[in-house]
């Protein structure tokens, strides 16, 4: 509540621009519930103020109904990753800070709708996993259609997206591997979410090494999925499919080799892929030089 | 104000969540897989005369290789040669080459090819091979790499010498004999 109460400093100001109508009671009434704490009847007075035709385009009144909506948010469902109450308070910040661009609104709105976006983040942040993975993408969605308000440097917005759409391919991919005969759709979306971040950043080394790994895995598993008895034409068929595969590992594997000749990681992934085509020569040239780089060590 | 400031800073994104994938070390596993189901094809193929059809099917393999002397055992594990079970025997001896039905010689250790041959005569043992050249040097099925694919050669008269009888099908998949 000190928090709330702090906040009325602005509150104030605000009190002072109004007029006295009844719309604008209502707006008033909002504050006065707000700061005794009882949000229900501070919620439904600011929603019918923001309805009514006088205060439907004011400024203050969808401040105030944001600031409302995320104490709602912060005492009734913070622990709600898909919170209806935290969205509806970035969307009041938002309709404020559209209907008024004084210094003291807008860096108001700002302030709020970055603690909320940030929430977002969070949430979405935690469910990057296997089941609550759908909410992560409407979560960080969210947070990019609001963390866009106030952050308009689009390499910032970009560097999230890349961040995120990695993390979410990992996840992908992690369910991809739980079952590979029923979740193969898993795999397609884990290949064409590194490809997203390969259009925007083609240097991103984690994008090309999961990207060659997913396809190396892919033909490793095609392989080790045959049952021995599989005829020796059905083989051949298997081969040139896993071949197919490999050579489509290699360009992402070179790439993140390229930028970081010294990882581990790539070096062993390149002598596998080679082993796999059977190119022994250069297969062993990336397992000496990982020697190398370990003995360095 | 203080709290607030802390709150709005965003956290260090999603590092922890998109660890890299792990390598997986496994193209020396897919290799012999491959060579495990050829193996497993030969028998099915290849015809070994009625004093063979008993007692356990023995593979001996000359030389080191963790990899595919897991698939062979897998597939012993498995699979059968009609009623007879699968023996898979890493040859350290070259003497034990004489009980084998099959000996495949991997490519470090194809320098034994000559003792193998001497060991087997008037035995009914397929010899098998993983090195250019050697179909025509004694070796009766050889692995060779054709645009990256592992494919066989096969040399007729090397089997038959060991009153072994090869199946039409498994001549006409095999490359040509260099």
């Amino acid at each position: 509540m000190l928090h709330i109460k702090r906040t009325f400093i602005l509150g104030l100001l605000f009190l002072i621009a109004l007029v006295s109508n009844a719309q604008q009671t209502e707006v008033q009434a909002a504050y006065t519930f707000l700061q005794q704490g009882d949000l229900d009847k501070s919620k439904a007075a600011i929603d019918a103020a923001v309805l009514h035709i006088e205060t439907a385009e004011d400024a203050q009144a969808w401040y105030v109904r944001g600031f409302v909506y995320k104490e709602i948010y912060k005492q009734k469902e913070k622990t709600n990753k898909q919170s209806p109450m935290r969205l509806e308070a970035l969307n009041s910040f938002k309709k404020s800070l559209s209907l008024d661009k004084s210094d003291e609104n807008v860096q108001e709105n700002i302030k709020n709708i970055k603690y909320l976006a940030t929430t977002l983040f969070n949430d979405a942040k935690d469910c990057l996993d296997d089941v609550d993975y759908k909410i992560a993408i409407v979560d960080f969605d969210k947070f990019i259609e609001y963390y866009a308000l106030v952050d308009s440097s689009p390499v910032n917005i970009q560097q999230r997206k890349i961040e995120f759409n990695l993390a979410i391919a990992s996840v992908y991919t992690k369910i991809f591997e739980s079952d590979k005969q029923t979740k193969l759709d898993f795999l397609s979306l884990a290949k064409s979410t590194y490809s997203k971040v390969l259009d925007v950043e083609p240097n991103n080394i984690s994008a090309n090494y999961n990207m060659g790994i997913l396809y190396y895995n892919q033909a490793v598993n095609l392989i080790n999925q045959s049952d021995y008895d599989l005829d020796i034409v059905a083989l051949s068929d298997i081969q040139d499919n896993s071949i197919k595969l490999f050579k489509e590992s290699l360009p992402f594997m070179e790439k993140a080799y390229s930028l970081d000749p010294k990882r581990r990681e790539t070096l062993l992934g390149l002598s596998g892929i080679y082993f796999s085509l059977n190119e022994f020569e250069k297969s062993n040239s990336f397992k000496l030089k990982l020697e190398e780089i370990e003995k360095q060590k | 104000m203080k709290k607030l400031l802390l709150i709005l800073f965003l956290p260090l994104l999603f590092v922890g969540v998109c660890a890299m994938v792990a390598p997986a070390d496994q193209g020396e596993e897919a290799n012999a897989k491959i060579k495990a189901i050829y193996i497993y094809n030969f028998t099915k193929y290849i015809e070994w005369p009625d004093d063979y059809k008993q007692g356990n099917f023995v593979v001996g393999v000359i030389g080191n290789s963790a990899a595919l002397l897991g698939e062979l055992n897998k597939m012993a594990s498995t699979k059968t040669v009609g009623a007879q079970k699968f023996e898979i025997k890493s040859i350290s001896s070259i003497g034990d080459v004489a009980q084998c039905h099959i000996v495949y010689i991997l490519n470090e250790s194809s320098a034994q090819l000559p003792d193998v041959i001497g060991k087997t005569k008037g035995k009914s043992a397929l010899i098998v091979t993983d090195k250019d050249g050697l179909a025509t040097k004694g070796s009766a099925i050889n692995f060779v790499i054709v645009e990256n694919k592992q494919k066989i050669e096969l040399n007729k008269s090397n089997i038959e010498k060991y009153k072994l009888k090869v199946a039409a099908q498994l001549v006409e998949m095999a490359v040509a004999v260099k």
